[in-house]
C-alpha cells in the first residue's frame, strides 16, 4: 500500500539535548497512529516538524507527497491539527470559535457539518456558551471539531487526552475510530498507555526515539519472557520482599497487582516466590500467570534501552 | 480577502467581548491626558515675585500697579535688598525686580539699567517663563509710556535661590528675541506645547500596547500554531490585528482631540482632515510597533513591560515634548530621527497651533509614512512562522 | 489509628448559580493515602482549595489536622504540603534554591534546612545536580524533587494534585514508592489522579460526581458494590447512572 505520510532519518536537537534521533515511519490511509510515550520523549518535536512548524536538523517527511519543509503552504490548507492544550479562544462561543476555523480554511460549518456531526451533537446544546466556560471533555470535543472542520486530509492530535477524565477519554477514542472510517487517518501522541490498544498501530517513542512500532496486539503478543500477577493486601512489603530475588526481571506495582516479568516460566522461581510470600506476608496472596498489556511491553522496552 | 474579514471579525469580537479592556483602552488615555495637561504645564498661574522698588516716582509706583493687576504672579513690595534677597533665597519669590532709584529721569534721558530683574534659575522652566512674562508686561508698560524709547533690562540668572550670580552675565534681554515665540503663541500657554506631544505619547502607549498584548496572548494559549497551520499568511494576520484596533485607535483620537479641544483649549488653525487623516497614519505605526514587539516577546507580560517601558522614555523624552530637540546633543538629535512622535508632535503643531500649509509638514508626513512602512516590514520580516 | 485529619460535614461551595461543590461528608484518617477522583469539573480542585484553606466554602464545615477552614487557613497551611503537576516549582531557579526558598517559607532553620535539604538530594540522588536549574531536569525528576520538597517540613498531612501526569510508567511508580514511603512515616497523603491503576494504590478513594460524593470506599469494596473488577466500571456505571 502507497504510504500517506513518510518520514525519514528525522533527527532535531536543542542544544546539547536531542529531541528526536534518526526517526523513520510511514503511515498508511485509513489507519489510527498512536505515538506512545512520557512528557519529553520527543512526541512533541515530532509533531511540530510534520505539521510544518519546525525544521528537522535533517532527514524528512513528506505528506500526501508534499515535502514538510518545502511545501509547506500546501500542508498547512489540508490537515487539520489539535494542539495539545485546546487551543481555543476562551472568550468566543463554541460556534465563533467553530466558525473561526472553518472560515479561515475558506469553508464554512454548514458545508462540513457531516465531519463534524458525530462530535458535535453533544456539544450542540452549548453553542451559545464561551469555550471558556466548558469542561474539560467538552473543550476537547470542540478542538476536535475545530481541527476537522475544514475537511482535512490527516489529523494530527498531539496529546488530545492530556488531563481529561477516564470516561472523557473512552468517548473521545469512539470518536475517532469513526473519523478514521469516515476516511481521514489520525496521527495522535498519548502519554497514556491504557490508549494503545485503541490505534491501528503504535510507536513507543522514549529518549527521542522509536523503540518499536506495530500493531498493539503484535507488540503485546512478542512480549519476551512471561508475567506473573501477585494480589495480597501487603503490596508495599511484597514489592521489597520479590525486588530481593534473583532471577526476576522487574517488579512493577500494577493497579492492584504485583506485575514480576520473568526470562521464562520455569517452576523452580515459582516455587521460590511462593515460599517467601508464604513466610514473610501475614495476609492471603495469590500468584497467577497472566498476559502482559501494553504498559508492561514499555516497561520492558525501556528498561532495555536503558540496559543498553 | 475573505480569509482577511473572517479575521478581523474574529478580533472585533474579542474586543467587544472583553468590556473592560476596551474601557480601560478607552479611559487610561482620557485620565492620562487630563492628569498630565494639568500637571505638566510649564506657565506659571502663582509665582511670587518681589519688587524693590528704590525709585518709588510717578512712573514706578505706576508699574508696580501694573505688575500688581497681572494675573499670573502676585507682587510682595520689599523695602530693601536684603529683605527682597531673603525672600529669594527662603523661596518665598522666584524673581527680584529692582527699579533703580532715578526710574523716571533715566528712561527719559534713555539710559542704562533702570531696572533689574534677578531670577531663581534653580527651576530652569520657571526662571525663563518668569522672564518672558515680566519682559512682556514691562515691555507693555514702556511702550505706552514711552512709545520712542528702547527699553533695557538686566536680567540676572542665580541658582538654587543665591542671590549674588558666580558670574554676573550682565546683558540686555530685549524683548526682540522672544517675539517669534510669542508670535504663535502669544497667551504664552504653555499647553500649546505640552498637548502635541501628549496626545503623541498616549496613542503610541495605547495602540503599542493593545497589539503587543492581543498578539502574545495568541502564543500563550496556543492558537497562533493553530493560526500558523492554516492557510492564513502572515501579512493576513498582520493586517487582520491591525485594523480592529485601529478602529479603536480612532475613537481614542477622537476622545483625545474633544479633550484638548474642549478642556484644554487647544486651537485648530489648519485642517481637520489632514489632523485625522496624520493620526490615523500614527496609529498605524504604533499599532505596527506594538506587533513587531510582540513578534519578539514570548508572553503577554514581556510584551507589555517593553511596549510600556521601551516606548514610553523615548516618546516622552525625544519628541520635543518637554525638551526641545535643538538644545540636544547632535548624536540624541539624530535619534530623534527615528522617533515616530517626533514628526507627528511637529505636524500637531503645524496643523493645530499654525496652521501652516502642507507644504510645511509634508517632509515630516513623509518620514512617518516611511518610518511604519519600515517597522512594517520589520514585522513581516520577524514574524515566525515556524518555531526554532 | 482511626482519627481523622480531614473531616468534611455537608460542605458546599456555590459559584454565582452553580454549585461546584454540593453538600460533600467525609473523612479522611490519619496515615493513609486517600485518592479523590472524579470527572474534569466534578468539583475536586474546587474541594481540595477549600480543604487547603485557599478558599472559603459557602456553607457547611469542616476541619484540616484539626483546624477550621472558615477561621485557621493560616495554621491549616502551616500544617500541609501542596505539589500540583501544573505548578510546583521555579524552573529558573537552582535545585537547592528551591529547597531552600520551600523550607524557609516553613520558617525552618538554617541547620534544619541543610540537614533536610542533603537528606533530599541523597534520596533522588542528585547530590551532583545541587546547583543546576530545576527547568534542565527530566519531567519525572522534577515530579520526585517537587514532591519531597512538598513534604520538606514534615507536614501531618499532603495535597498532591495529579502528581504523575505526562511521567513515564517507570518514574510514576517510582513516585508511587515515595508516596507510600512517606505514608509509612506517618504523613496522610491527599491524591487526585486520572490514572486508573493509580487509584488501586490508595487505601481508600471516593469519586466525585458534578459536585458531589458518588462513592467512597476502599478499592477492593468498591469494585465489589458494583460488580465488576476494575475502577473504570465503578467510574463509567457512576456517569452513567448520573445521565439517566
Amino acid at each position: 500500500m502507497q504510504s500517506f505520510i513518510s518520514a525519514k532519518n528525522l533527527s532535531k536537537s536543542y542544544g546539547d539535548t536531542l529531541a528526536l534521533d534518526d526517526v523513520s515511519f510511514q503511515v498508511y490511509p485509513n489507519e489510527i497512529v498512536g505515538f506512545i510515550g512520557p512528557d519529553g520523549s520527543g512526541k512533541s518535536t515530532l509533531f511540530q516538524i510534520l505539521t510544518t512548524l519546525l525544521i528537522p536538523d535533517s532527514g524528512s517527511a513528506t505528506i500526501a507527497g508534499f515535502d514538510t519543509g518545502r511545501d509547506f503552504p500546501k500542508i498547512r490548507s489540508s490537515i487539520g491539527y489539535m494542539p495539545g492544550r485546546f487551543s481555543l479562544y476562551p472568550d468566543l462561543s463554541v460556534e465563533e470559535n467553530l466558525r473561526f476555523f472553518a472560515n479561515i480554511f475558506g469553508s464554512s460549518i454548514e458545508e462540513n457539518y457531516e465531519m463534524i456531526k458525530g462530535v458535535y451533537t453533544l456539544l450542540a446544546p452549548f453553542a451559545k456558551r464561551k469555550a471558556g466556560a466548558l469542561s474539560g471533555g467538552m473543550k476537547q470535543k470542540l478542538a476536535l471539531c475545530c481541527a476537522l472542520i475544514h475537511k482535512p486530509l490527516v489529523l494530527f492530535l498531539d496529546e488530545p487526552t492530556t488531563g481529561v477524565d477516564a470516561v472523557s477519554r473512552t468517548e473521545f477514542w469512539d470518536n475517532l475510530v469513526q473519523i478514521r472510517d469516515g476516511g481521514i487517518p489520525i496521527v495522535v501522541s498519548t502519554p497514556y498507555m491504557d490508549e494503545a490498544t485503541r490505534c491501528d498501530r503504535v510507536a513507543m517513542i522514549y529518549g527521542g526515539k522509536i523503540m518499536q512500532m506495530d500493531t498493539p496486539e503484535y507488540i503485546i503478543a512478542n512480549y519476551q519472557g512471561s508475567l506473573l500477577a501477585i494480589r495480597t493486601q501487603e503490596r508495599y512489603l511484597a514489592k521489597q520482599l520479590l525486588s530481593q530475588i534473583k532471577g526476576i526481571d522487574s517488579v512493577f506495582t500494577f493497579g492492584d497487582a504485583i506485575h514480576i516479568s520473568l526470562p521464562e516460566r520455569t517452576e523452580p522461581i515459582i516455587d521460590e516466590i511462593d515460599a517467601v510470600l508464604q513466610r514473610e506476608l501475614s495476609s492471603t496472596y495469590s500468584i497467577t500467570e497472566i498476559l502482559p498489556n501494553f504498559e508492561d511491553c514499555f516497561l520492558q522496552f525501556m528498561r532495555q534501552k536503558s540496559h543498553e | 480577502m475573505k480569509n482577511l474579514m473572517v479575521f478581523v471579525r474574529k478580533e472585533m469580537l474579542h474586543i467587544l467581548r472583553d468590556p473592560k479592556s476596551l474601557l480601560i483602552m478607552i479611559l487610561l488615555p482620557l485620565v492620562e491626558i487630563l492628569l498630565f495637561g494639568f500637571v505638566l504645564r510649564f506657565e506659571i498661574n502663582s509665582a511670587n515675585i518681589a519688587v524693590y522698588d528704590m525709585a518709588k516716582q510717578t512712573k514706578s509706583i505706576q508699574l508696580v500697579q501694573r505688575l500688581e493687576g497681572g494675573k499670573r504672579f502676585q507682587v510682595i513690595v520689599a523695602n530693601s535688598m536684603p529683605e527682597a534677597e531673603a525672600m529669594l533665597l527662603s523661596g518665598e519669590v522666584k524673581a527680584i525686580l529692582t527699579i533703580g532709584a532715578d526710574f523716571d529721569q533715566k528712561a527719559v534721558a534713555k539710559m542704562e539699567s533702570p531696572l533689574q530683574l534677578l531670577l531663581d534659575a534653580s527651576d530652569p522652566n520657571l526662571a525663563s517663563t518668569l522672564n518672558t512674562y515680566l519682559s512682556a508686561t514691562i515691555n507693555d508698560f514702556w511702550t505706552e509710556n514711552y512709545p520712542q524709547n528702547h527699553l533695557p533690562i538686566i536680567t540676572e540668572l542665580s541658582q538654587n535661590g543665591d542671590p549674588t550670580p558666580t558670574s554676573p552675565s550682565r546683558h540686555l534681554a530685549t524683548s526682540l528675541t522672544i517675539e517669534p515665540m510669542l508670535y504663535y503663541n502669544p497667551l504664552l500657554k504653555s499647553v500649546y506645547a505640552t498637548i502635541p506631544g501628549l496626545i503623541s505619547v498616549v496613542l503610541m502607549l495605547i495602540c503599542a500596547l493593545m497589539t503587543s498584548i492581543s498578539l502574545t496572548r495568541e502564543k500563550e494559549t496556543g492558537t497562533m500554531n493553530v493560526l500558523l497551520i492554516s492557510p492564513l499568511n502572515p501579512l493576513q494576520i498582520i493586517i487582520g490585528k491591525l485594523l480592529p484596533y485601529l478602529l479603536v485607535s480612532m475613537l481614542n483620537v477622537a476622545i483625545i482631540l474633544t479633550l484638548a479641544f474642549t478642556v484644554f483649549g487647544m486651537p485648530l488653525a489648519g485642517s481637520f482632515t489632514m489632523l485625522i487623516l496624520v493620526s490615523l497614519l500614527y496609529c498605524l505605526c504604533a499599532l505596527a510597533l506594538g506587533f513587531l514587539i510582540s513578534t519578539k516577546a514570548k508572553t503577554q507580560q514581556l510584551a507589555m513591560m517593553v511596549s510600556l517601558a521601551g516606548l514610553m522614555l523615548p516618546t516622552t523624552l525625544l519628541s520635543g515634548m518637554i525638551y526641545p530637540i535643538q538644545n540636544m546633543p547632535t548624536w540624541l538629535q539624530n535619534i530623534t530621527l527615528a522617533i515616530p512622535a517626533r514628526w507627528y508632535v511637529s505636524i500637531l503643531k503645524h496643523i493645530m497651533i499654525k496652521g501652516s500649509p502642507i507644504a510645511a509638514y509634508g517632509m515630516d508626513i513623509f518620514v512617518l509614512i516611511f518610518i511604519t512602512g519600515i517597522i512594517i516590514a520589520l514585522s513581516l520580516k520577524s514574524f515566525k512562522i515556524r518555531f526554532r | 489509628m482511626n482519627d481523622a485529619i480531614i473531616s468534611a460535614n455537608k460542605l458546599t461551595r456555590i459559584f454565582g448559580n452553580f454549585t461546584a461543590v454540593d453538600g460533600i461528608s467525609f473523612e479522611v484518617y490519619k496515615g493513609e493515602v486517600f485518592g479523590f477522583l472524579g470527572a474534569n469539573g466534578a468539583g475536586k480542585t474546587t474541594a481540595m482549595r477549600i480543604l487547603c484553606g485557599l478558599l472559603s466554602p459557602s456553607s457547611g464545615s469542616a476541619s484540616v489536622c484539626g483546624y477550621d477552614v472558615y477561621r485557621q487557613s493560616e495554621q491549616i497551611k502551616m500544617n500541609i504540603g501542596y505539589m500540583s503537576q501544573r505548578f510546583s516549582l521555579f524552573d529558573d531557579l537552582s535545585v537547592w534554591d528551591n529547597i531552600s526558598f520551600y523550607a524557609g517559607i516553613y520558617q525552618m532553620t538554617s541547620a534544619q534546612i541543610k540537614q533536610a535539604g542533603t537528606k533530599i538530594l541523597h534520596e533522588l540522588e542528585l547530590d551532583t545536580y545541587k546547583r543546576r536549574l530545576v527547568g534542565s531536569l527530566p519531567l519525572g525528576w522534577k515530579q520526585k524533587l517537587a514532591f519531597a520538597i512538598a513534604i520538606i517540613h514534615r507536614p501531618q498531612l499532603v495535597f498532591l494534585d495529579e502528581p504523575t501526569g505526562g511521567v513515564d510508567p517507570i518514574t510514576r511508580r517510582a513516585f508511587w514508592d515515595m508516596i507510600y514511603q512517606a505514608a509509612a512515616e506517618g504523613i496522610t497523603v491527599f491524591v487526585t489522579t486520572h490514572y486508573l491503576d493509580e487509584a488501586e494504590y490508595c487505601d481508600r478513594i471516593s469519586i466525585m460526581v458534578k459536585g458531589k460524593i458518588g462513592a467512597l470506599g476502599t478499592p477492593k469494596e468498591l469494585k465489589a458494590a458494583y460488580h465488576t473488577d476494575s475502577i473504570y466500571n465503578v467510574i463509567l456505571s457512576l456517569a452513567r447512572g448520573d445521565e439517566s
